[in-house]
């Protein structure tokens, strides 16, 4: 012991400088390591450089450096050198410090104090540490606990200079303040990410909730586009798939690729398999196709998932890089089913309101044809009329040619006659047209008090044989409403039908159906039974839905067809019993912008 | 056929079908008038003269059909041709059975109309001569006493002198002398005459 403490003694004053050194050297990395405690995530580079800063001046040396490992994120390269030093490439770089690399990735501390000292295993990072003018130097990795996080390093150009094992201890300290700062950042920024992520989510969700099917383009477009730009990926693209299995339609950002042009890759999406391929050499040789096609568009392969609506392949999601390959890693894939999930029901919607639509046209089509049944015998007597004008008048005029008793200004009256008679029977028919017609609604500005006009005017016969009358009291100064027009004459039809078939059971007194349209804000049609039994109280809230009818005969789809197209029409339909007996239908339809009028 | 021509009566709501109708009728010779309802119709004096009339099954106010029953139940009768834009079964034998000569479906073919409207004429005239027979023993008839009466009553129905005068009691020889007055003002040249005579004229037994 004591022949072990006479020489510090002797030498009392350097050791108390060594101590004084080293006590100066514990406070500062007691003070950075506190002070790196706190900083947030936009601050890292600047802490961690004036730390470096620090670090450097304090040993003497002449550049002190921290290099992020970062798999696919935007990684930190981070030093501090004295002026006038060349920056150095990061050690992380593989391809030039493959030893020096592969140690620290064991977490190991790599140092020397000059290049001869690395072993030969070691010689291609020597010739670069050469290259960059690092003759002594320590490197020391980053981590917490999981994989490697970085490298930090501390460099003497000049050969020779010493990294004892209590300096290194001491970096080593210094070093986990370090890599707890790229952890803590690496998760804020994780995240962020994830916040974004979860902001696009929901703003693709959003946008797709409520779509029409009209806005569905440009929709999936602007989605692309958004996670396109989201992930860093060039191109993507949805594909939709019909129910027997072929790519139906496709919608891309960029560069679109036909769908037949990657047959595999179509059938494996078809399968409902994820295809994550990065390298073209990965695909197999039944991917021949897809693989001249890669190669055509030099878009390097890709990775889709398929979307699915319950548990059905509906389509899929592909997206494609045309520059430098990259793994993608689990959370990527993680990200694009939850992308396909927002996808799928945005293609889900669609169809099902495509679907809807039809239905819908099929339903007014049957509406319509079965009203025409009812119409059948009105429709005969309007058409027999002009028949039959135009026969006698015909004939009239071959009997006055038989006769020889041409005179011509009766033969000119004759076919004036027969003329407007025929065009009388073309109104009756183009009238019917008008109605049988199945087809896409066109929309436009419309007088209701015309429709009303017209289908009446097709009625007018069927209250003689049903014994009622029809009055109509239109409003004249009824604003026009936004719709279509054969599906407003649905509309007027069934509510006339209704209200005839109301009046229908034996009863005393008139029987008269008044039409009217008035205007309150929006148009509105109102019919009016002034006799017959009125509608059970229980009933008025039911007689709009399907297949409901209090009547013997009836479907009970005339009134739901009026719902289902006023509401289609951003209308609304009510009914109430009247006081003095009987009941009214009332339609109320938004008015057609100013600028339509 | 009479010398006047008989008049076609039209009943059609339909402007352009009557205004048609009556062209083509008046072009096969026939004086036409038309009327634009029921009402219209009924509100004209009865035609003295043959004539038949056209008739729409389906109009508003009055149909065709009411206006024909109506006609019945007011003792005017007609010849009616109906004609329809959409005639059911139902309907056709209705007006059939009430006496119609014919139902035409429109359009109405003009040879078709015009053959119904010479049946329908043709019919009238006939009903009218049977009328004007009728008329004319009814006349006759009521040229009898009322013990006139009686006996020709009681003769008609095969009953012997003898019994009509226990019957009204009354001397044979009284009753022998009422017969030959009865057969003398009705024109009569034998008992089976004088029956059929009756008959046509509706006379029924007085009951005793």
């Amino acid at each position: 012991m004591g022949r072990r403490d006479r020489p510090r003694r002797a030498t009392g004053r350097p050791t108390k400088r060594v101590l004084a050194t080293r006590l100066r050297f514990e406070t500062l990395l007691a003070e950075l390591s506190a002070g790196l405690i706190h900083v947030s995530a936009p601050d890292t580079g600047v802490a961690i450089e004036r730390a470096l800063r620090q670090v450097v001046t304090f040993l003497g040396v002449d550049r002190g450096g921290l290099d992020e490992h970062a798999e696919g994120r935007p990684r930190l390269h981070l030093s501090w050198a004295r002026p006038g030093l060349e920056e150095p490439p990061p050690v992380t770089a593989a391809d030039q410090f493959p030893w020096v690399s592969r140690r620290l990735r064991e977490g190991e501390v790599v140092r020397f104090s000059r290049l001869a000292e690395l072993p030969e295993a070691a010689a291609i990072d020597r010739a670069s540490f050469e290259r960059v003018g690092a003759g002594s130097q320590v490197l020391i990795p980053l981590r917490t606990g999981g994989p490697i996080l970085g490298v930090l390093s501390f460099v003497a150009v000049r050969a020779g200079h010493a990294w004892p094992d209590d300096l290194v201890a001491r970096l080593r300290l210094l070093s986990e303040a370090f890599a707890g700062v790229l952890d803590r950042r690496r998760m804020e920024l994780s995240l962020a990410e994830r916040l974004r992520f979860e902001q696009l989510l929901s703003s693709l969700a959003t946008a797709f909730s409520h779509l029409s099917a009209a806005d569905f383009d440009p929709a999936v477009q602007h989605g692309l586009r958004q996670v396109v730009d989201f992930l860093g990926i060039d191109r993507g693209s949805l594909i939709e798939f019909t129910r027997d299995g072929t790519a139906a339609r496709s919608w891309a950002v960029e560069e679109w690729m036909e769908v037949g042009e990657f047959p595999w890759m179509t059938a494996r999406l078809q399968r409902g398999e994820v295809i994550n391929v990065s390298q073209l050499e990965e695909l197999p040789d039944e991917a021949a196709v897809d693989r001249q096609s890669y190669l055509l568009h030099r878009v390097k392969p890709q990775v889709a998932v398929p979307l699915l609506v319950s548990g059905i392949v509906v389509g899929g999601l592909v997206f494609s890089t045309v520059g430098a390959e990259r793994a993608r890693s689990d959370e990527l894939i993680q990200q694009l089913h939850l992308l396909g999930e927002v996808f799928a029901n945005g293609l889900a919607r669609k169809q099902g309101e495509l679907e809807a639509q039809r239905l819908r046209q099929d339903l007014t089509h049957i509406g319509r044809v079965s009203a025409l049944g009812e119409l059948t015998a009105s429709l005969t007597h309007e058409l027999s009329q002009p028949l039959t004008a135009i026969l006698s008048n015909a004939q009239t005029a071959q009997r006055l040619v038989a006769a020889d008793i041409v005179d011509l200004e009766s033969v000119r009256e004759i076919l004036s006659d027969i003329v407007a008679d025929d065009k009388r029977a073309a109104a009756v028919i183009n009238g019917l047209r008008a109605l049988i017609k199945k087809g896409e609604p066109e929309f436009m500005p419309l007088d209701l008090n015309v429709i009303v006009g017209e289908v009446t005017w097709l009625l007018r016969s069927d209250t003689i044989t049903r014994h009622v009358s029809m009055s109509l009291e239109l409003a004249p100064d009824l604003p026009r409403v936004h719709g279509d027009r054969v599906q407003l004459q649905q509309v007027v039809l069934n509510l006339v039908l209704n209200g005839f078939e109301a009046m229908r059971e034996p009863h005393a007194g008139a029987r008269t159906l008044v039409i009217r349209t008035a205007r309150d804000g929006a148009a509105t049609l109102r019919t009016v039974q002034d006799s017959g039994p009125g509608i059970a109280e229980k009933d008025l809230g039911r007689i709009f839905e399907p297949l409901y009818t209090t009547k013997t005969e009836g479907l009970g789809m005339g009134l739901a067809i009026v719902r289902t197209i006023v509401h289609a029409h951003g209308g609304a339909v009510g009914v109430e019993n009247n006081p003095q007996g009987g009941a009214s239908l009332h339609v109320t339809l938004p008015v057609a912008p100013e600028g339509a009028q | 056929m009479t010398a006047v021509a008989p008049l076609v009566l039209v009943v059609d709501d339909e402007p352009s079908v009557r205004k048609s109708l009556t062209r083509l009728l008046g072009s096969a010779g026939y004086p036409v008038e038309a009327f634009a309802s029921a009402r219209e119709f009924l509100a004209r004096e009865p035609h003295p003269g043959p004539c038949c009339l056209v008739l729409d099954v389906r109009m508003p106010g009055l149909t065709g059909i009411q206006l024909q029953e109506l006609l019945a139940a007011t003792g005017r009768r007609m010849s009616i041709v109906f004609v329809s834009g959409h005639a059911d079964v139902r309907t056709s034998v209705k007006a059939m059975k009430a006496g119609a000569v014919d139902l035409l479906t429109k359009p109405v073919d003009a040879h078709d109309l015009i053959a119904a409207i010479q049946r329908a004429v043709t019919k009238d005239e006939r009903d009218r001569a049977t009328e004007a027979r009728r008329a004319e023993i009814q006349w006759r008839v009521r040229l009898l006493t009322p013990r006139e009466t009686e006996v020709f009553a009681l003769v008609v129905t095969g009953m012997l002198n003898k019994q009509i005068a226990v019957a009204l009691g009354i001397g044979e020889k009284t009753v022998k002398v009422h017969r030959a007055r009865v057969m003398e003002k009705m024109r009569a040249g034998s008992v089976a005459e004088l029956v059929r005579l009756a008959d046509e004229a509706g006379v029924t037994v007085p009951t005793t």
